[in-house]
């Protein structure tokens, strides 16, 4: 809560531009500003104190880019010193003001597009906040961020270390988007999660480029905003960057931007005392408008947000282990693959949410929880619905999850609203509630709306608006009990009409124990869709859902003039041909041509005359082999060598399934071990090495990117590993490669080393004590071939 | 062909070669996939410039490497260039690495020939731009070329305010991120160069490089 008397009651004002007045009074290009608090106390002092008599109340320390990545040892004396210089100055103007710690980006991007992980940017944060409360900040102002899990980060920094009000401000392009993609509403939904004070937009932009953005803010925002925007776009003029906007012009402008719902105003890059003190005059009299809370239901994920209430959607169910042994299968063996391939078709069958359930017995639910959610967000920008009945496996989803999740479930039980509601407060998140409490389901629709209406109460009093709550009335089957569907249904419409909150079901329970499935769910999903259901969990790829959800939206005037349902099914009104089966094509031509799913069928097909083995011998090797060869002689090249390698997966899968019914396994040519060393992030041709020695029949232990030379080692040594693949891309990490060699040969003489990447040469592996330079992917192979001959 | 689907088969081992149809398609659909994701940024500041043997002063920033002192021999201004196409490539290469190697391969090729091309672009504009003062531009000369030492990469993203401005940041090993970005000296010249105008490609020492252009005759 920022305590400031006049808070909403009159509008504030930031100060401008720091950088600019450093460089105007010496700050060289290139040059830490922020050392400038050290080494010129009293310049940096005397701008704050003109931003005082120029008017304004809230001061930014010059500790933006103060982190311990680019000041070390410096951070927390810079830091000191620059709060200390700002309440100096307020001492000597001697009027109410007050000191944001000012934290910027940490100039980094966040694994997995960057290196460094959300730990470590949460430990910079952290640090930065911890100093700058010690030294007597009153809030800390989060600005110029461009990267949501970049702020998450640095919010829960803030929230956890210390107890300093939040103001968050981003940096938008002129078309309303962040440099790593999100817009205005996935940001403004994620800030609110996380509960910050005020939020805003600063820098990048105009005042008058910031107008429009400023706008639509307000309209979604239950916060108050703070607009600092530049003077102007920055251009070179001569040797110096100049901004084009005056302070007239600055004044006059800063008038329409307060008025769109701002608490505060200022300034960022090339804003003056001058440009501030004329937009205060001018501003001084406005009223700020008071703030309401919009009741969105938002959730969201890095890149969109998405609003539940207005529009059903659909949440996609099939990431559950659930009756699904594939799945369970490769959750216990860490193959995130399989997930991976469900999140992807769940989208494209136009699924508008994915629930995630990875709930095991035999797994440490939290941990493959974490991972699976940043994997998911890895190959998808839809929002995520973590689904768990653990806690922590809850909280463990909730904290790498970037952006704002849905949670399932909280219920009627004390124990689980103490559990999840907390959590909720922390991080930000929708929940799903359940009717049911520790006497269980209620048998009436009047009961399970009690719980409902118990939970939303709960909820309030932890300071959980119910906007934030979705209502689950459980679907439960009518194979057992006939009258659940409209138990359920009647459940809901009073949810809808008395508690004011947004409502979901899982349909698929409903007719379990019934033959054709199928037509009992959709018909039910129309029954609730019609009652008013907001989010329908359901598996997308199943037709007569999907179906019914469109035909639903068009006849309900949701679907605009019939759009949606008119690009979905226009073109399907003749029937299709069946798809040609191609049955003239062998394995190997399959191969050779890289066709996967041909390949797939042929080797089933192989299957029912030959013998396992003799198949791998006589069609799978001959072929890789000719591809191979035409690779190297080129007349044949990458995409294809892949195609075909992928092709070959394929239909090895089909083959070592049936070896492993006859409870054989196909004997493996060896070993081999691959990794991109240390401070390489790069991996893709270690990838492809991967998949061709794999083809070759190798079993490869891939160790992945950034690895330690340790870890590589320790793997080689417990596993007696003959032989080790490693990959560099930079001319700066040779040397780590060069230290993995070293220590291959210390700790495991036996291991033959083969290296391979952009700037390496065969004079190069020599020198630094690879035993072969492979070029390619294929030369890989041929390595490993002579290795294990 | 387009001349960016040309480049992008280049960056995948053609070499002048028709690719089949199937592979042709796969580089479009890639190439098309691609540009819907891509937030082109691109900034410059021009920086008065000395060169001395082989030390470069360029505005504040003083840069040892004989390569590109010669590459700048004639030129009393310069400019830092710096270039992404952000981080939606990346996004999308990462994505395809774990569902479709194939895929993330081409798009890995169609994001350099994107890059690229974005990068002769705004040099073509830039171009324009200094003509009227009677300047000509140099080709863009990047860390990591012959013996300019990528360890000023980090000086040129400060230089710029990269990480602020577009979002373009480096790794500890000093690679850029997002990898689909590029980051220059391009030289300011009163005539044109002489004979130190020779393609990129043949200044660097990567030999073996399988993306090496010939020598432009």
């Amino acid at each position: 809560m920022i305590p400031w008397k006049d808070w909403g009651k009159r509008l504030y004002f930031f100060d401008g531009a720091m950088g600019t007045m450093l460089q105007q009074a010496g700050l060289g290009p290139g040059e830490k500003p922020e050392l400038w608090n050290l080494t010129h106390p009293q310049v940096v002092q005397s701008i704050h104190g003109a931003y005082l008599d120029a008017g304004v109340d809230l001061l930014k320390s010059n500790t933006f880019g103060a982190n311990r990545l680019k000041l070390q040892e410096q951070t927390v004396p810079v830091i000191e010193a620059g709060v200390r210089l700002a309440r100096q100055a307020l001492a000597q103007a001697g009027r109410e003001g007050y000191v944001a710690m000012d934290i910027g980006p940490t100039g980094k991007l966040l694994q997995p597009l960057g290196d460094l992980s959300f730990a470590g940017a949460y430990d910079l944060f952290a640090e930065m906040a911890r100093a700058g409360e010690m030294a007597g900040a009153d809030f800390v102002l989060l600005e110029t961020m461009s990267d949501l899990y970049e702020l998450k980060a640095a919010v829960l920094a803030v929230k956890e270390s210390t107890r300093l009000p939040i103001v968050a401000t981003l940096i938008f392009d002129g078309k309303g988007k962040l440099l790593t993609g999100g817009d205005i509403s996935a940001a403004v939904a994620l800030l609110e999660g996380l509960g910050v004070d005020a939020l805003g937009l600063n820098c990048g932009l105009g005042p008058v480029q910031m107008l429009p953005l400023a706008r639509e803010m307000g309209k979604i925002s239950s916060l108050p905003l703070v607009l600092n925007p530049n003077a102007g776009l920055p251009r070179s003029q001569g040797d110096a960057t100049v901004f084009d906007v005056g302070p007239q012009e600055f004044a006059r402008t800063m008038v329409e931007l307060a008025r769109e719902g701002a608490w505060a105003v200022g300034g960022c890059c090339g804003t003056t005392p001058e440009h501030l003190g004329r937009a205060i005059k001018l501003c001084r009299e406005i009223i700020p408008r008071p703030v309401a809370d919009k009741g969105r239901t938002v959730v969201s994920s890095y890149g969109r947000a998405v609003v539940l209430g207005k529009d059903p959607v659909l949440v996609g169910e099939r990431i559950n282990p659930t009756g699904k042994p594939k799945l369970k299968q490769a959750l216990r063996e860490g193959n995130m693959e399989y997930l991976l391939q469900e999140a992807v078709a769940q989208q494209q069958c136009g699924a508008h949410i994915l629930d995630v359930n990875v709930g095991l017995p035999e797994i440490h639910e939290a941990a493959v929880m974490g991972r699976a959610v940043q994997e998911i967000q890895s190959v998808t920008d839809l929002p995520l619905q973590i689904d768990t009945a653990d806690p922590v496996a809850m909280e463990r989803g909730m904290r790498v999850y970037n952006g704002k999740p849905l949670i399932n479930s909280v219920n009627g039980k004390r124990e689980s609203m103490e559990q999840v509601f907390p959590l909720m407060k922390k991080y930000g998140a929708v929940a799903v509630v359940l009717t049911l409490d520790e006497k269980g389901i209620p048998d009436t629709s009047q009961g399970r709306f009690e719980i409902a209406q118990r939970v939303v109460q709960e909820a309030a009093r932890w300071g959980i608006p119910k906007k934030e709550l979705v209502v689950d009335c459980l679907a439960m089957t009518i194979s057992s009990k006939q009258d659940s569907a409209q138990v359920a249904l009647q459940a809901m419409k009073l949810v809808k009409e008395h508690l004011g909150v947004c409502t979901t079901f899982g349909v698929s329970n409903i007719s379990f124990g019934l033959p054709q499935r199928g037509q009992i769910n959709a018909a039910f999903l129309l029954l609730a869709l019609q009652a008013g259901l907001d989010a329908a969990i359901v598996n997308p790829g199943a037709q007569n859902m999907r179906q019914a959800y469109d035909a639903y939206r068009a006849l309900a005037c949701l679907d605009e003039n019939c759009m949606d349902y008119i690009t979905r099914y226009g073109n399907q009104e003749k029937p299709q041909r069946p798809a040609q089966k191609d049955r003239g094509m062998d394995l190997a031509q399959a191969v050779l041509h890289g066709l996967k799913e041909q390949a797939v069928q042929a080797a089933k097909l192989a299957l029912q005359e030959e013998e396992p083995l003799e198949i791998v011998q006589k069609q799978l090797v001959p072929a890789l082999d000719q591809v191979g060869q035409d690779f190297e002689r080129g007349t044949l090249f990458l995409p294809q060598l892949l195609m075909s390698a992928e092709a070959a997966k394929g239909a090895f899968g089909v083959v070592q399934e049936r070896l492993a019914q006859k409870g054989g396994d196909q004997p493996g040519r060896g070993k081999v071990l691959v990794a991109t060393v240390q401070g390489d992030i790069h991996d893709i041709g270690k990838n492809i090495a991967k998949v061709l020695l794999e083809n070759y029949g190798y079993q490869v232990v891939d160790l992945g990117k950034d690895v330690p030379p340790e870890q590589i080692v320790q793997r080689v040594t417990t596993e007696k590993i003959p032989l080790v693949g490693l990959s560099a891309l930079m001319t700066t990490t040779v040397p780590s490669m060069a230290r993995t060699i070293a220590l291959l040969r210390e700790r495991a003489p036996w291991c033959k080393v083969m290296v391979g990447g952009a700037v390496l040469t065969q004079d190069y592996a020599a020198q630094i004590g690879a035993d072969a330079y492979v070029k390619d992917a294929m030369a890989s192979v041929r390595y490993a071939g002579q290795v294990f001959s | 062909m387009v001349k960016t689907i040309k480049e992008a088969l280049r960056y995948l081992g053609y070499r002048g070669q028709e690719p089949d149809l199937a592979t042709l398609h796969l580089v479009e659909t890639c190439m098309e996939e691609l540009e819907g994701q891509v937030q082109r940024r691109s900034l410059w500041e021009r920086y008065p410039l000395t060169v001395g043997g082989s030390q470069v002063q360029l505005g504040p920033l003083r840069i040892q490497s004989g390569q590109l002192a010669r590459h700048l021999e004639e030129c009393s201004q310069a400019l830092l260039f710096a270039a992404t196409l952000g981080v939606g490539a990346d996004r999308l290469v990462q994505k395809y690495e774990k569902l479709d190697l194939t895929r993330a391969v081409v798009l890995q090729a169609c994001g350099a020939s994107l890059i690229e091309a974005y990068c002769d672009r705004r040099q073509g504009e830039l171009a324009r731009l200094f003509e009227g003062e009677g300047l000509l531009l140099r080709p863009r000369f990047s860390p990591g070329y012959g013996d300019f030492s990528l360890e000023y990469q980090r000086d040129l993203l400060s230089l710029l305010q990269c990480p602020q401005r577009m979002g373009l940041t480096c790794t500890e090993a000093l690679m850029l991120l997002p990898t689909k970005s590029v980051t220059a000296v391009i030289g300011l010249a009163r005539e044109s160069a002489r004979g130190n105008c020779r393609s990129r490609c043949s200044q660097c020492q990567a030999e073996n490089c399988p993306f090496r252009e010939e020598e432009r005759s």
